[in-house]
């Protein structure tokens, strides 16, 4: 088990080590370090004044030697421009170029600093993926419930009245992407000018102009029913009809097996064995599905928090790639791996508990 | 009113300028811009005019708060600024030494009052006294000097300002020339400029030109150490969320108080559609812009609607370096005339604006000179075509694929093929379009609002011109420029303005149908103001 965790923990740092070189190396490119030159210098520079300035903002020189810096394993770069002032990778407004330490990299714990934010990466993402988490939290709290529920209900009697309601709504929800269900609740829900909202609002049964807020920028400051309800319900009904169609699947299963059959055939009643004999082992490949839908989630949150304009983590990535913010996005991915690989690893152990006919190791 | 009229202060084309408006030749908005770009005071000028300076901020309440959608972009060295928005928020305590009124108005703010000699080669600038900077200090002629010193150095990449002063700037050194801003006693700066210039005032008020204080590090993030002279402090400035200005702690600000305790800058992405369910669902007091059709829908919603007329306009223009077909003066001008503007305004802008008169100088510029109606005949272009022997010669118009660009030259177009042209309509995505904007034989380019109407046609229709679309090269145009450039005053640069734009509209290049309108949104009880250059002059918003 021990050697296991280990092998895995060994894996994550290869594979960080692969993806941050690959997004270093993208974010190097020529034509993205010339928007960068652009949007922090201004848009009106000069070629020569784009040459000039990423030179003198360290970003010259072999790429290799820039990713060792980025890492701690080459000492930061340090130029004097032309009127004499030293700056460097680790001179901050804090230090000064000889108080400042050979190395800042990771390895010594310095993330670098965001261009877009304008702070430290350490701080934004920290930030950014707490956000983060309560939306995941709050889709987790809608997501695995209902849909082990409807997969536990229409996978007991497979091809009952229930299974094949219930399997439609399932099939639809999963089959609709999150970028078209989420503009179909916007304007079903949070719009003053279509939708449900005006015709409410005429009845007199909601107070303000929408039913819901079309964008959850609030909720940064203070989650509320009214703020957050749509960016969770577009993420969880994507995931409900999925995990409800793994659950149904693997609950028709159980439900046919011998000995289900031999406990009704005891006299046992439907529910009874439903709830004691079947649910334990039919939760667990939801299970895995249910694991692997965390690094999914980080994937699924880009696309919903950029609709909502909720600033947490998937938006904070669309920002450093929109902006070739290299230390950010390199951040980005490093935490992308963590969760995938992590989650991965919970999923791995917790399959142990719940099945005993599978070892790890 | 901070300011007094004295009457020795008075620009001598300033009470000429009174004698037209009283005889009509000059519309009230006319009248103020060109009397203050001399130099007059703005109550001076309403004073002149023999009305009051309209009431302002003091009688506003006290207190209140604004939420703002506007994107929260990353402040920088002003410097170095490149989007407006950037401005507004710094513009919380950072003050300019002159400002851009929305009614066209130059007015001192960190000076007192400016002056410029007979062929604008040399301004004095009195300092304001009494202005201190939130860190106790006072607010002096050196930091004027100080600050012309930042803005004319060449040598620091993406220096908006660098270019704007080329009259102060040694060539060799690029850098401030020796003798160019000189303070002349603790009140009192000059400028001497090498060649007449009369664009220093409208370029001292551009929102790059903020004013730093002296432990300002260049290049730094203003916002890190707010020291300014303006009446807020910035809270919070998180990129891409959220702006907070609140009032500066223990800081007497010269203009006396601000009515608002707090603004709000909140971040919201930049889909219009957006806005419509901010608005309806009470999150924002105001916007930063409203386009399109959502201004319909915020009018539905019961939110008053700010407009602005602007300089801001659309060109379709012919090339007579690219093309041999543009090369004849008269079918340039049948074409010309085919177009009617007031269809191009409906069609392609929906009447958000203003029509114009095919020669590129606005109503709102204060050089602006009326000049008697074009006669629009879509009959005459058969016949022109004809005599050039182009009855069969395929015209292509080229434009972006979206937006109200497209909009307009399609009504362009159409118009075109009405009155018996061959012709098509070509669209590029915008990543294609603006690689060879000036090489185009017919296309369509948008220009952005200048507060002179110089600025604009200096840079596009001289035959030097660094932006010059149209292969347009006439020797007398380019004569009757450098004139305009080096009057002052804006009444005798009219008379240039005369012969600059009959040739413009004469040599029949550009069909430039309309000004646009920009608009935004304001909830009712709220006072905001909209302003051609999208500033926010913060200290004339109130809450009612």
């Amino acid at each position: 088990m021990l050697m296991f965790v280990v092998r895995r923990l060994g894996l994550m740092i290869l594979t960080a080590l692969a993806l941050t070189f690959i997004v270093f190396f993208l974010t190097n490119l020529r034509p993205n370090l010339e928007k960068l030159a652009r949007t922090e210098g201004s848009v009106r520079m000069s070629e020569e004044a784009v040459d000039q300035w990423i030179i003198q903002n360290g970003h010259g020189g072999s790429v290799f030697v820039r990713y060792g810096e980025w890492m701690g394993l080459m000492p930061g770069w340090v130029l004097t421009d032309e009127k004499g002032t030293v700056r460097g990778r680790c001179i901050t407004a804090t230090n000064t170029p000889e108080t400042a330490p050979r190395y800042c990299g990771v390895l010594q714990g310095d993330w670098g600093f965001s261009t877009f934010f304008k702070k430290p990466v350490l701080d934004s993402l920290g930030e950014k993926l707490a956000a983060t988490g309560w939306l995941m939290l709050a889709v987790m709290l809608v997501m695995v419930p209902a849909s082990l529920l409807i997969g536990v209900l229409s996978g007991m009697r497979e091809g009952s009245r229930t299974d094949r309601a219930l399997s439609t709504f399932s099939i639809a929800s999963t089959a609709t992407p999150e970028y078209v269900s989420g503009v179909i609740l916007v304007a079903l829900l949070a719009s003053p000018v279509v939708g449900l909202s005006p015709l409410l609002a005429s009845w007199g049964w909601i107070e303000g102009k929408t039913l819901f807020l079309g964008t959850a920028t609030s909720a940064i400051d203070d989650i509320t029913f009214w703020n957050f309800t749509l960016p969770v319900m577009t993420i969880a009904l994507y995931g409900i009809g999925y995990i409800a169609r793994m659950t149904r699947a693997s609950m028709t299963e159980v439900m046919t097996a011998q000995y289900i059959r031999t406990a009704r055939l005891k006299g046992v009643s439907f529910g009874a064995v439903v709830v004691k004999h079947a649910l334990r082992n039919a939760l667990i490949a939801p299970f895995t599905v249910i694991m692997l839908q965390f690094p999914w989630l980080l994937n699924g949150v880009v696309i919903v928090e950029t609709l909502f304009n909720y600033k947490g983590f998937g938006w904070t990535l669309v920002q450093a790639a929109g902006n070739n913010d290299i230390n950010l996005l390199l951040g980005c991915s490093v935490v992308a791996v963590f969760v995938v690989l992590v989650t991965q690893l919970i999923s791995d152990v917790g399959y142990v508990f719940l099945n005993p006919r599978i070892r790890l190791s | 009113m901070t300011k007094e009229m004295t009457a020795a202060g008075l620009h001598p084309a300033a009470s000429m300028y009174a004698e037209e408006l009283k005889a009509g030749k000059l519309s009230r908005r006319e009248f103020l811009s060109r009397t203050t770009a001399l130099g007059v005071s703005a109550v001076a000028a309403y004073g002149l005019m023999g009305m009051s300076a309209p009431a302002r901020a003091q009688d506003a309440k006290i207190g209140g708060v604004i939420r703002c959608a506007m994107e929260v972009k990353g402040t920088k060295d002003p410097r170095l600024a490149d989007w407006p928005q950037i401005s507004n928020i710094y513009r919380g305590w950072l003050e300019y030494l002159i400002q851009y009124n929305a009614d066209g108005t130059f007015e001192g703010r960190l000076l007192e009052s400016w002056e410029a000699n007979a062929d604008a080669t040399q301004y004095t600038l009195k300092v304001r006294q009494g202005v201190t900077w939130n860190n106790g200090e006072p607010f002096t002629a050196d930091d004027v000097v100080r600050n012309f010193a930042r803005w004319t150095d060449g040598n620091v990449e993406g220096n908006a300002m660098a270019s704007r002063f080329p009259g102060l700037v040694d060539e060799a050194t690029k850098t401030i020339r020796e003798g160019a801003v000189v303070k002349v006693d603790d009140t009192t700066v000059q400028l001497n400029l090498s060649a007449s210039d009369v664009a220093v005032v409208p370029n001292l008020a551009d929102y790059p030109a903020a004013v730093v204080h002296s432990s300002f590090v260049d290049g730094e993030d203003p916002a890190t150490n707010p020291i300014g002279t303006g009446p807020y402090v910035p809270q919070e400035v998180s990129v891409g969320q959220k702006a907070v200005l609140v009032r500066a702690p223990n800081h007497t600000w010269w203009g006396g108080t601000a009515p608002l305790d707090e603004i709000h800058y909140i971040d919201f992405g930049t889909d219009p559609s957006t806005m419509v369910s901010l608005a309806g669902s009470d999150e924002i007091d105001c916007n930063y812009e409203t386009v399109g059709d959502f201004i319909e829908q915020l009018d539905a919603l019961g939110w008053k609607k700010l407009e602005v007329v602007t300089a801001a306009t659309i060109v379709v223009r012919m090339n007579s370096a690219s093309s041999e077909l543009y090369k004849d003066k008269a079918v340039r001008q049948a074409i010309q005339l085919a177009v009617d503007p007031k269809v191009v305004l409906e069609l392609g802008y929906s009447n958000l604006g203003t029509t114009a008169e095919n020669h590129h100088a606005c109503p709102v510029h204060p050089e602006y000179a009326a000049l008697p109606p074009q006669v629009i005949d879509p009959s005459k272009l058969k016949p022109a075509l004809e005599a050039a022997g182009m009855a069969d010669a395929e015209l292509e118009v080229i434009s972006l694929d979206d937006g109200w660009e497209a909009a307009t030259t399609a009504a362009v177009v159409a118009q075109l093929k009405d009155a018996g042209a061959n012709v098509k309509h070509t669209v590029m995505p915008g990543s294609t379009f603006w690689n060879d904007w000036q090489k185009y034989p017919f296309s369509s380019t948008t220009w952005n609002h200048r507060p002179l109407a110089v600025q604009n046609m200096s840079l596009a229709y001289t035959s030097t011109g660094s932006w010059n679309e149209t292969g347009m090269a006439n020797a007398d145009f380019d004569a009757a420029m450098v004139k305009a450039l080096s009057l002052a005053e804006a009444d005798a640069r009219r008379e240039q303005m005369v012969t600059l734009q009959t040739i413009l509209q004469d040599e029949g290049y550009i069909i430039q149908p309309y000004w646009r309108s920009l608009f935004a949104h304001v909830k009712e009880g709220f006072n905001v103001e909209r302003h051609p250059s999208n500033e926010h002059q913060h200290y004339k918003w109130s809450v009612a």
